[in-house]
């Protein structure tokens, strides 16, 4: 044992690491993690893409401690890097691409309440322990055993921040509906995690709508946009509606499914208006089924409603957040863990 | 390495079995060329047109193209195997 070896220069100089310092992994630290879950520490969990390299209980456990995680939040961890393998996400194609998107989780459930996760003012943001360190201990994984490193299997362009952590749950204080776990038929005591690739939070500011028409017709503009690829693929969106916004849609007596299902209508815009700039193409308007020559045609942002994700997070204010998505290669997943 | 250290290897620490090289001809001459159509637009024209230069410039015999179910998904070990099969020389590569 080297008395000289700076563990946290050790780490960087091996890429271990996403930059940040992180908690080092001594055996007896290991050991108190596990302490968080009741599955055996050889059991694999599933290999992580590209490098396909085997996160066992024990692995994943290493690699929510680095991260900062708390035992309780292990469950958590387990659960969402189950859920990330799943074939229909393809993280293995997300790890390679060029452009920047992340697997955003939503936790639902009393156990993310438990162990507290955070839904409220600042969620995507620094501060809340279990959101940051639950997220980064999946990022650390799919940097060191899928090798999702930028420059080496990684051709993102930009990659983002959502890429050192993305993980919320949430405002189950203030919203006026049920969660996006019920809206999809799990019981309110279900511990479940949706996982869709998103980029960055676009933030919608609306101070001045005062009736729900207004506000989900500008939301919706915000779903839409030259250059995004939910125009010309059928991806996923989420869009996650501060309390206030949520409240004036539910004054008016708007249901969740009613301005889910208005969101999915009032999102599009005309070709025409589209073929400006980004990323319009004649094969891939024919690829969705619409004449490229045709300038009215309405192009939708959300081809399949299913494929957007409403949520009721932040705190108290005048903005909703609109996450755009990726292509169609990738599907949103959503399931039960183990909360022990 | 671990022996040395108070702190734990984080990675999965390299088990897996290494696959040497598959031998590389040292031309073209009379060879069958397999190249991959990762779906992108327009990905077929730089194919074709890579291939006729393969036929001209390099002797090849024949070019196969197959194409993948879609850019951002690995090729299938189905088709990885056909192609292996009916080919001396294969190519991949990412477009954009």
């Amino acid at each position: 044992m080297s008395q000289k070896l700076d563990e946290f220069e050790f780490f960087f100089a091996k890429e271990w690491s996403d930059g940040f310092p992180m908690v080092t992994p001594t055996e007896d630290r290991i050991q108190w993690m596990l302490s968080g879950t009741q599955r055996k520490p050889d059991e694999i969990v599933g290999r992580v893409p590209p490098a396909l390299e085997a996160a066992s209980v024990r692995t994943v456990a290493i690699h929510a401690l680095m991260a900062g995680c708390k035992p309780e939040y292990l469950p958590v961890v387990l659960g969402g890097l189950e859920l990330i393998l799943r074939e229909e996400l393809n993280m293995g194609g997300v790890q390679c691409t060029m452009h920047g998107v992340a697997p955003l989780m939503i936790v639902n459930g009393p156990y993310a309440r438990r162990i507290g996760l955070h839904g409220g003012n600042g969620c995507f943001g620094p501060g809340f322990r279990a959101n940051v360190t639950i997220g980064r201990a999946i990022r650390l994984m799919l940097l060191n055993l899928g090798g999702g490193i930028s420059g080496l299997a990684s051709a993102t362009i930009f990659s983002s921040p959502m890429r050192y952590t993305a993980c919320l749950t949430e405002n189950m204080e203030r919203t006026p509906w049920e969660t996006l776990a019920v809206s999809r038929g799990y019981r309110p005591d279900d511990d479940v995690i949706t996982i869709a690739m998103v980029e960055c939070p676009r933030l919608h500011f609306d101070d001045v709508s005062t009736e729900p028409h207004r506000l989900l017709r500008g939301i919706a503009d915000s779903m839409t946009s030259t250059g995004s690829w939910n125009m010309w693929f059928k991806s996923n969106e989420v869009v996650a509606m501060s309390p206030q916004h949520a409240k004036l849609c539910a004054d008016a007596g708007m249901s969740r499914g009613e301005v889910h299902e208005l969101l999915c209508e009032l999102a599009v815009r005309p070709q025409g208006n589209l073929k400006r700039g980004g990323n319009w193409r004649r094969e891939r308007a024919i690829a969705m089924g619409i004449d490229p020559d045709n300038d009215d045609a309405p192009v939708k942002a959300v081809k399949d409603p299913n494929g957007l994700h409403l949520i009721v997070a932040g705190g108290f204010g005048p903005i909703t957040a609109v996450c755009h998505g990726w292509n169609e290669t990738s599907r949103a997943v959503h399931g039960t863990y183990a909360a022990n | 390495m671990s022996e040395q250290l108070w702190f734990v290897d984080p990675t999965a620490g390299g088990n897996k079995t290494k696959i040497p090289l598959a031998q590389r001809p040292i031309d073209l001459v009379g060879k069958v060329v397999g190249l991959i159509d990762n779906t992108k637009e327009q990905a077929d024209v730089i194919l074709e047109t890579i291939a006729q230069e393969l036929r001209d410039r390099y002797g090849v015999k024949d070019v196969i193209i197959e194409r993948k179910e879609a850019f951002s998904k690995p090729a299938t070990p189905a088709l990885i195997d056909a192609m292996a099969k009916k080919v001396d020389v294969a190519a991949a590569a990412v477009g954009g």
